[in-house]
């Protein structure tokens, strides 16, 4: 039977972020002591109010209604950060492969968009599924503002543009903030997907007229240091918010542990 | 509720700082120390004396200080990949510091320069590979092995200039193939270093940051592929990659290819976690989707596609030592 001294009790999930019981289960399980949380813990753990690693705090969850509010402090509200993204892109081709505009696209754009559909949607499955009960709820779209958005080839092609640099960013902005090396490489491996798509959108643009050269990876997305775009959280989450095709409020709880670096944007004009 | 409590504030201790973000670790390490895998010295004793604040202070070094030679080994090896693209991308557009790889490129540079954009395009990717290798040179980098444009030879015969990979220098489908597959084998390989980087989140974002920008390279090309080859449907028009092995390569418009380039193809393309690969942090991709996706959809080829999958340092090297004259380490 352990000692007093070697027992930490845990009455309340919120006793878990506080600096002295951190201190203490850190410092048990450094010596073998125990731990112990009582039922009250877990009851206070809805499947809205994620638990993230210790001293790290939940990942998502504040949803219910409109609103989702993120832990960026670990890894599970990472991951919930980029769930949302992927729901957005998902969501997004969804809808372009159920408008009425999409069987008068040409071969080569019709390939694409059901090629993104497919990916997004098995980024936000996937992602889903690797959350479990701590992601966050659905995300509700915009009817509106997809329909404005699906409503003829070039306005299609533009918020895909848009989108997919915006998942670059997003995902080269966050990775640094991931703490287990397998959820880097997780990212990792979708990252790039999300780069060819850029380039690939982009590319098709450009052979419609879009101004610029060599747009699949060009001077206005990447830097004189031959550096791709990235961006912290929380500018991400305000042009998500500005483009107005999320009904879901989503908003930084907790910021991420670390420090942000400079973000180098993708165009807003594009 | 919000969890603000977990933010750190200027008051606390140093251990209430450093605790959040070393906990998910010290509780890895603890497993793999006693899996029996092999830690730093002064971890394993700070464990064995059961004394916290010694393994803490060489767990801090260990996943944030240390590292360095981890990171620098990567940052050099990152160099040399990035070198060899672009010394490569000099050859083919005649402005190496080598007249003979400009000489050997003429024909494939004649026939790039008859189709729209394609030389644009040459240009831009050999101006990021400058750009990488200047930044990692600012960035820590060591040119350890002194490579030069005169470091490579381009056939794959490490100096002898008649190794497998000639034919890229007069056909233009031969050499398209040989850009994607170094632009995927970049994307692979700074994929498979991220984890090396996971202590140096400044290091880390930068080569994130480059990765992606080698993925742009990569799919631009495969359009580039498809666009002058309608009936090879494999090269996707979205940039991505199906299946694994010879097949990711999409090289079915290469009449009889040398059975090293093949080999190659497979390398590039394989490894212990092939392009093919479908389970991605235990789970199968192809089959997450459930009813997300429509009924009859074949969902492997898709989550091939959605994940792109790293090469280990040794994999790259075994790919890239042909073209390298000096030997890799």
């Amino acid at each position: 039977m352990a000692s007093e001294k070697d027992t930490l009790v845990i009455e309340s999930a919120d006793q878990m972020w506080r600096p002295n019981s951190r201190r203490d289960f850190l410092r048990l399980l450094g010596i073998g002591g125990s731990v112990v949380l009582l039922p009250s813990v877990f009851a206070a753990c809805g499947s809205d109010d994620p638990m993230g690693p210790p001293g790290g705090g939940g990942g998502g969850g504040g949803g219910g209604g409109g609103a989702v509010s993120l832990n960026l402090s670990n890894d599970v509200g990472i991951l919930n950060y980029a769930y949302a993204l992927e729901q957005l892109e998902a969501g997004f081709y969804s809808a372009v492969l159920a408008s009425s505009v999409f069987s008068s696209l040409s071969a080569e754009i019709r390939e694409v968009m059901v090629d993104l559909r497919n990916h997004e949607v098995i980024h936000r499955e996937f992602l889903a599924r690797v959350l479990g009960p701590n992601a966050i709820p659905a995300l509700g779209l915009n009817a509106a503002t997809v329909a404005t958005a699906t409503a003829n080839r070039d306005s299609i092609l533009r918020t895909a543009e848009q989108f997919e640099d915006l998942g670059v960013s997003a995902y080269n902005g966050a990775g640094k903030y991931l703490t287990d090396v397998g959820n880097l490489l997780v990212a990792g491996k979708i990252v790039s997907v999300e780069a060819r798509h850029a380039a690939a959108i982009r590319d098709i643009r450009e052979a419609l007229g879009a101004p610029g050269t060599s747009r699949f990876a060009g001077d206005d997305i990447i830097n004189a240091q031959g550096l791709d775009v990235k961006l912290e959280p929380a500018a991400v989450l305000s042009r998500v918010a500005a483009t107005n095709f999320v009904t879901t409020q989503i908003s930084i709880g907790t910021n991420p542990s670390g420090t942000a670096t400079a973000d180098a944007p993708p165009p807003t004009s594009i | 509720m919000p969890r603000d409590a977990t933010q750190m504030t200027n008051t606390q201790t140093i251990l209430d700082g450093i605790e959040p973000e070393v906990m998910t670790t010290l509780v890895n390490r603890r497993d793999a120390i006693r899996k029996g895998a092999t830690t730093s010295a002064s971890l394993a004793m700070g464990l064995k004396f059961a004394s916290v604040p010694l393994a803490l202070a060489a767990l801090s070094r260990d996943a944030y200080g240390q590292a360095s030679s981890t990171v620098q080994d990567v940052l050099n090896f990152a160099l040399k990949l990035e070198i060899f693209e672009n010394e490569l991308y000099k050859a083919v557009l005649g402005t190496s510091a080598v007249a003979a790889a400009n000489t050997a490129f003429a024909p494939v540079r004649a026939l790039a320069a008859a189709v729209p954009g394609a030389v644009a395009t040459l240009q831009q990717l050999q101006k990021h590979e400058t750009q990488h290798t200047a930044f990692l040179l600012a960035n820590g980098a060591v040119n350890d092995l002194n490579l030069t444009g005169a470091s490579f030879d381009f056939t794959g015969a490490r100096g002898a200039g008649n190794g497998p990979f000639a034919r890229a220098t007069t056909e233009l489908q031969f050499l398209l193939l040989v850009a994607q597959s170094v632009e995927d084998t970049g994307v692979r390989a700074y994929k498979g270093q991220a984890g090396n980087l996971i202590s140096n989140k400044a290091v880390l974002e930068a080569a994130l940051r480059i990765h992606s920008v080698e993925g742009r390279h990569a799919a631009k090309i495969r359009r580039m592929r498809r666009q002058t080859n309608p009936t090879l449907t494999s090269v996707k028009f979205s940039g991505t990659i199906t299946g694994g092995g010879i097949a990711a390569a999409g090289a079915g418009n290469i009449s009889n290819p040398p059975a090293a380039v093949v080999a190659a193809l497979e390398a590039i393309y394989g490894g212990a976690t092939s392009e093919a690969n479908l389970v991605q942090a235990g789970r199968n991709a192809a089959t997450v989707s459930g009813s997300a996706l429509p009924p009859g959809l074949d969902q492997a080829p898709a989550a091939q596609e959605a994940f792109d999958e790293p090469l280990t340092k040794a994999e790259v090297v075994a790919i890239v030592q042909p073209f390298f004259i000096p030997t890799l380490t």
